[in-house]
């Protein structure tokens, strides 16, 4: 799925791929890094950082990756849609909810120095993102100005080490939740479907995102942006926030976008918040689940074409000593041999149920976020 | 501010109430990314601009083959030193979305771009020592998170600084400053005024020029005007470029001498005393 | 990627050396240029200038589309340059290399940035029809100073240039064909042209007009486009060995002086074709000569 150019071949030497492998299969895995399994590193997070966007963040990742991450909000006409159509269109939306939004008001690029804009690995990140952040329609919803007009949100992303030390996309997730949160669009002046007007006054701006303290009787508190979460799995072991040398002997790797449902809190829950356990009021969701193939998957350097699967047919002649082959193919301690086949379908439900489930790594994460200062 | 404003005597405050000879707030920091060889980040006024450098390291060309990036030895015709017995100078600028004021995004091949890579690169080569790492590259990257003016100008100082934090040996620092005329092309006003430092809005109005010089000297390494001026304004505007240049200079001194106090203070630094030594002077 | 053949380094210090002693290899002056020649084609906009063995080919073409709508009143001038095989093995095709890209760059600050051409007269219905002016220039030859002689060529091809005639009656656009009326010039409001300085040594070294071998041994170079009214269009110092502030406002007052030579010569190139063009005196109040 997600190309291999973000994640470079790392030199380890199969010895130490095996090493690694086996330290990871073991109940509790033990990490390079000596963390626990469901531990995350630790990172640091500033937003705010440019006066000319409505909203951005930086956030720099303990093995040094950064990224920053630009909206830029601009108003847009809709698109005129055919007459007698349009009529329709738009009284079958009045009926139960005249606020709607389109994908394409949303438009989201990675850029990564040294690699070219097209790169597909800087777009395949890009649609992940957009993916998990237009899952559940609700986005969108909030760029609707009247039904003629319609914010439309650029959302560019930089990293600034080049090449990332990690797979990028947790980092630019976490990057454009904070971004999102930041993000403030002009208060609307004009009414209905005038052309719109806004006021100039800046503090009088409204945040995409609205605070809960500020306004606590719109139906969008607790709304937050989506977050993106690296799962991957060894042998049985599920392991969250994985380094690049963790990656490396991965059997799966899964992407899972999480975003808090768009309900309205309890009076219950209100004021546990107050009591200081919001983990209570989250009501997570699952948005989107994409695999990621490790670079575990990749044929790594050196494997002779005959044993191959990838270069079948254009290899040279098998090999004809069966000694060699299965050299190759069979199992042998402390060597260290790429996965092969798919993973077990149980395994992939424990990871999405490990960033679900109450008290998981999703609250935790969103827990970690809400104590980034939002300026 | 070491120069004399008395002697031209001006009433006249500009835009953002600076006055002719004032730079804007300049806020620099090196060391801003603990994974890179050399960091850096610049602010002059509301230019924001990151510097990365990799290298010197020999891993070569390769990775960023696809990319456009800016090699200054060798290839170039400018300089005398040939691929093999000096290091590589690549440059990569990034324009983010959100720089400008309108959303623009801008291709990396787009010429304006390559010609600021070309420029980096071909100025740093003549700076830095690259005949010390042989078969080696250096290569940049600038990330421009916000631009009001003085763009090149600020790459430039952004660019010295990361270098200086990544420990490449130069000559000198390598500044520079913007320089505009207080009189547009067409009148023939003698007693135009040259200004320094320029922000967006005075780039769209007025004529301007960007002078790299190394050090505080008046060796001009990058001279670029892009609008029409009279002959006779150049002196006046590169003087008063050069003397910004000199201020730069000072600033971006300090803020390389601030953080090596500050590890040694830390005990960052392992071989301390002489170090020290060094710092204190 | 093809390269230039490095020069050898008994040439380098040779070359050097003499330009420490105040020689040049082809016996030049340092602020002398090659012999320049200018010829046009027998079509409106055709150039074909030689400078040594430098030679360039200029075409302007002119046709009438939709003006961008961002620039509902100006019409569209581009400028595009092809550095092919056939000037020098270093060039290949459809692959710009960083000469290619200055060159374009400079051409287009020089001529198309300082308004030499005003673009709102290309204007025919706003928003809907304009002029646009394509230049093509091509490098048949390249042995050196591509920049000063391109730009030459370019400001005499658009000189030496005329658009079909049109009227507009009701709306409706007429173009004439040549023989129906005759075609007129752009109005053409400067000539801009450029010296590029080259610098050896320490910078102390400044010669006019570099050759092939002299461009590849230069510390550093400096291009100033001025028009012969004095006004700077453009200068590119980018990097290279620093020079002496000093020089560089000499090299300025120099490259005026220069430019003015170039702005006679053009003058007089296009009197003499107009003269040739106009052998029965039908036309003898279209001259070629612009007032500016």
């Amino acid at each position: 799925m997600a190309s291999a150019t973000t994640q470079q071949h790392l030199l380890l030497s199969p010895a130490e791929l095996a090493y690694l492998h086996s330290s990871l299969s073991l109940t509790p895995p033990v990490r390079p890094d000596g963390r626990t399994a469901t531990q995350f590193r630790p990172l640091t997070a500033e937003t705010g950082v440019l006066p000319a966007a409505n909203g951005s963040a930086r956030v720099c990742f303990a093995d040094g990756t950064e990224a920053v991450v630009g909206v830029k909000a601009e108003v847009e006409k809709r698109k005129v849609l055919p007459l007698s159509k349009g009529h329709e269109q738009i009284r079958e939306s009045d009926g139960d909810d005249a606020v709607a939004g389109e994908n394409d008001w949303v438009e989201i690029t990675v850029e990564i120095p040294g690699y070219r804009d097209d790169d597909s690995s800087t777009v395949f990140l890009a649609t992940m993102l957009s993916e998990a952040l237009l899952a559940d329609g609700e986005f969108t919803k909030k760029l609707w100005i009247n039904r003629r007009f319609h914010w439309k949100l650029y959302i560019d992303q930089i990293i600034l080490i080049s090449p990332p030390l990690s797979y990028p996309l947790p980092l630019l997730s976490l990057t454009t939740h904070l971004a999102l949160l930041s993000t403030r669009l002009p208060r609307l002046k004009s009414e209905a479907d005038e052309d719109p007007m806004f006021d100039d006054d800046w503090d009088a701006s409204r945040f995409i995102y609205p605070r809960q303290s500020s306004d606590t009787t719109s139906a969008t508190v607790g709304s937050r942006p989506p977050v993106t979460l690296l799962v991957m799995a060894v042998g049985d072991n599920i392991i969250f926030d994985p380094s690049k040398e963790e990656l490396a002997v991965a059997d799966s790797a899964l992407a899972v976008s999480v975003g808090e449902r768009n309900a309205p809190v309890d009076e219950a829950s209100e004021t546990m918040d107050v009591d200081g356990e919001p983990q209570a009021g989250r009501q997570l969701r699952l948005l989107s689940v994409r695999t990621i193939d490790p670079p575990s998957r990749l044929t790594a350097p050196g494997v002779p074409n005959a044993v191959n699967a990838a270069a079948w047919g254009q290899g040279g002649p098998v090999a004809k000593d069966p000694g060699a082959r299965a050299a190759e193919i069979d199992d042998v301690e402390g060597v260290w041999k790429a996965p092969r086949g798919g993973t077990k379908v149980a395994i992939l439900g424990a990871m999405v149920q490990k960033v679900l489930e109450k008290g998981g790594i999703a609250e935790e994460v969103l827990d970690g976020l809400d104590a980034v200062d939002l300026g | 501010m070491p120069l004399d404003t008395s002697t031209y005597n001006l009433a006249l405050l500009r835009i953002d109430g600076r006055r002719w000879n004032e730079l804007r707030q300049l806020r620099g920091q090196i060391r801003t990314q603990a994974a890179a060889d050399g960091s850096s980040y610049l602010e002059m006024g509301n230019t924001k601009i990151m510097c990365v450098v990799t290298g010197p390291s020999e891993e070569g060309k390769r990775r960023n083959q696809g990319a456009s990036s800016a090699s200054a030895a060798g290839s170039g015709s400018s300089t005398s030193a040939s691929a093999t017995n000096a290091a590589d100078i690549l440059v990569s600028v990034v324009v983010g979305g959100f720089s400008t004021v309108d959303r623009k995004k801008r291709a990396r091949s787009d010429k304006r771009i390559q010609e600021l890579q070309a420029t980096l690169a071909k100025s740093l080569a003549a700076v830095l020592h690259t005949h010390l790492f042989p078969r080696s590259t250096i290569s940049l990257s600038l990330h421009i998170l916000s631009q009001d003016g003085s763009l090149l100008a600020c790459m430039i100082n952004a660019a010295t600084l990361a270098l200086v934090d990544a420990g490449v040996p130069m000559t000198d620092y390598l500044v520079a400053c913007s320089a505009g005329s207080t009189s547009s092309h067409s009148a023939a006003d003698e007693r135009a005024d040259p200004l320094i430092d320029l922000n967006n809005q005075e780039e769209q109005e007025l004529p301007f020029l960007t002078v790299g010089t190394l050090g505080a000297s008046d060796k001009v390494v990058v001279l670029v005007c892009e609008s029409r001026v009279q002959v006779s304004r150049l002196e006046g505007m590169m003087v008063a470029a050069a003397d910004g240049c000199v201020n730069i200079r000072a600033y971006l001194d300090s803020v390389v001498r601030e953080k090596g106090h500050r590890m040694v203070a830390e005990g960052a630094v392992e071989k301390g005393a002489s170090m020290a030594m060094d710092i204190d002077v | 990627m093809p390269r230039e053949a490095e020069p050898s380094l008994n040439e380098r210090a040779f070359v050097v050396q003499a330009l420490q002693e105040g020689l040049r290899v082809d016996g030049r002056a340092f602020d002398q240029y090659r012999q320049l020649e200018l010829k046009f084609g027998e079509q409106y906009g055709v150039a074909d200038v030689t400078l040594g063995k430098t030679r360039i080919l200029v075409k302007v073409s002119a046709e009438v589309t939709t003006p961008y709508t961002d620039r509902p009143f100006d019409g569209i001038f581009t400028i595009t340059t092809e550095l092919s095989p056939m000037a020098s093995p270093a060039f290949e095709v459809n692959r710009p290399t960083e000469t290619e890209v200055l060159l374009s760059r400079l051409l287009e600050k020089t001529v198309r940035r300082s308004n030499a051409l005003d673009t709102e007269s290309l204007c025919l219905v706003a928003g809907q029809k304009c002029w646009s002016i394509r230049v093509d220039l091509h490098v048949l030859s390249h042995d050196g100073n591509l920049i000063d002689v391109s730009c030459f060529a370019v400001v005499a091809a658009l000189r030496h240039f005329r658009k079909p005639d049109t009227s507009i009656e009701g709306g409706h656009l007429t173009v004439y064909t040549p023989a129906e009326r005759e075609p007129v010039p752009l109005s053409w409001l400067h000539s801009p042209f450029c010296v590029t300085f080259s610098f050896y040594g320490e910078g102390e070294i400044t010669i006019l007009d570099a050759n092939l071998l002299e461009e590849q041994l230069r510390v550093s170079s400096c291009t100033i486009s001025l028009n012969r009214h004095g006004e700077i269009c453009q200068i590119a110092k980018l990097g290279g060995t620093p020079v002496e502030a000093a020089t560089l406002l000499q090299c300025a007052s120099v490259a005026l002086n220069k430019v003015k030579e170039f702005s006679t010569l053009l003058d007089q190139k296009l009197a003499e074709d107009a003269k040739r063009r106009n052998k029965g005196g039908l036309l003898a109040e279209l001259s070629a000569e612009n007032e500016r």
